[in-house]
């Protein structure tokens, strides 16, 4: 195609956001990286305040009385713990780090009770992620990931099937977004930040207690957008799951398990929580 | 409606859980706010259930607003619109008749200004739209006003979606162009 394609851009994306054109998936996207990253916060809230002048021309329409009886009763229901705001990216990402060495620990333990039938490649990417978060430089250099931040943006409280994960290094670099439909085992992977690396290629890799190794979800980032199929793992694999991305040699991981860094790794969250 | 500064010092004392300052700023902005969301949404029982997330999320996050970044009708809008399209896209997505309804639903000019209303800031916005072809105005008002997705503006301009996307881009590009930050 010509360029008309081409252009794409966090400022685009922000821009119809707020115009409000985006389809489900890409609205729940928009708002992950809303809660992450903090540049993409200020080009919503530019376009917020350019177009958002637009309303003055909606003609004021009373709402009914009881409207207001409803409003002040979710208000006075409203425990401030029970509100979910959005946390702001630094305060995020603090919590995302601690809340990352704890998970992954906890998770490594469980897998080193069932070390009889752990596959040692399993074994090296769990390690990788928990010196990564805990002491990169333990690791030989070509194996140097960069610290790897799980940003948790919302606890879900509710049975959901859409989830999404932002896969970073840090708060201020989303790398990928990924959605997930767990009803349809379908998932979307979006590029936002990662740079294409001549001769190498991002895989994308499901890694769950449940299997005694990452399983390979396919390569990522080639295009703006990529979509794995879950077909094969059940719900609850699906959204425990920890998502990561590793360097590979062009084409993928030659054993079919990951051989290179692991970049980026997320968990998913619910997209969109009712009453948000 | 209040003027911007009273409405200012409304949220900077629901901010501090001012129940009487929220009342007030209720007052003052729902029939605003209800006018935006009843045009997305059409249905009043929609409509109502995203002024009572809306007006929570105001009580909740009064403390955010920042008179320096956005006017407090501006921010409220902006939160009630997002309830708004995020709830019509789930609604759509279940029921594809219900989309059809939507489409149908022809799409008016939005009402005449009030004077008082006429920012600078919305003159300078109103001054771009005018740079912009026929056709790809009405495209971005109609996105804007009724919350349509690409999906649904394809529809309704008998194109293919990544034209519209095309289109959409090109013109909030210029937007942007002739605005500046």
């Amino acid at each position: 195609m010509t360029d008309d394609t081409d252009i794409e851009s966090p400022d685009l994306l922000a821009a119809e956001y707020v115009l409000g054109t985006l389809a489900r998936n890409e609205r729940e996207e928009a708002e992950a990286l809303l809660a992450s990253d903090p540049n993409f916060e200020r080009l919503v809230r530019y376009w917020e305040r350019r177009l958002g002048q637009l309303h003055a021309m909606v003609a004021s329409v009373e709402p009914p009385p009881e409207t207001w009886a409803r409003v002040q009763a979710r208000v006075d229901g409203a425990e401030p713990s029970s509100v979910m705001l959005l946390p702001h990216p630094d305060q995020a990402a603090r919590v995302a780090a601690e809340g990352n060495v704890v998970d992954l620990t906890r998770r490594l333990g469980r897998w080193r009770q069932a070390a009889a039938g752990l596959a040692a490649l399993a074994a090296a990417l769990v390690a990788v992620i928990v010196t990564a978060a805990m002491n990169p430089e333990m690791l030989p250099a070509p194996l140097r990931p960069k610290p790897i931040e799980i940003v948790k943006t919302i606890e879900a409280p509710a049975p959901a099937n859409r989830f999404v994960a932002v896969l970073q290094q840090n708060a201020q670099s989303p790398a990928f977004i990924l959605t997930v439909d767990v009803a349809t085992r379908t998932a979307s992977v979006r590029r936002v930040s990662a740079e294409q690396q001549p001769g190498k290629s991002y895989e994308l890799w499901l890694v769950s207690d449940r299997f005694p190794a990452p399983r390979s979800l396919g390569l990522v980032g080639a295009n703006e957008f990529a979509r794995p199929t879950l077909a094969n793992y059940d719900p609850a694999v699906i959204s425990g799951a920890t998502y990561a991305v590793s360097l590979e040699p062009e084409g993928g991981s030659p054993t079919g398990a990951p051989t290179g860094p692991v970049l980026f790794a997320g968990k998913l969250v619910e997209a969109m929580p009712p009453g948000q | 409606m209040l003027s911007s500064q009273e409405l200012v010092w409304l949220l900077a004392a629901v901010a501090k859980g001012d129940r009487a300052a929220f009342e007030r700023l209720y007052a003052a902005t729902r029939a605003k706010l209800y006018g935006v969301v009843l045009r997305i949404l059409r249905r009043a029982d929609l409509a109502d259930e995203v002024m009572q997330e809306t007006y929570l999320k105001i009580w909740n996050s009064a403390g955010q607003f920042d008179p320096a970044l956005s006017s407090p009708i501006t921010w409220m809008v902006a939160i009630a619109r997002n309830r708004a399209i995020d709830l019509i896209r789930k609604k759509t997505e279940v029921s594809l008749e219900e989309e059809s309804n939507v489409l149908e639903v022809a799409a008016d000019t939005p009402d005449p200004l009030a004077k008082r209303e006429m920012t600078e800031e919305l003159r300078r916005l109103l001054t771009c739209m005018g740079g912009l072809d026929e056709e790809r105005r009405r495209l971005v008002l109609l996105a804007y006003y009724s919350g349509w997705s690409r999906e649904q503006l394809a529809a309704k301009f008998e194109k293919p979606v990544n034209t519209i996307k095309t289109w959409l881009r090109r013109a909030l590009l210029e937007i942007r162009e002739c605005l500046g930050a």
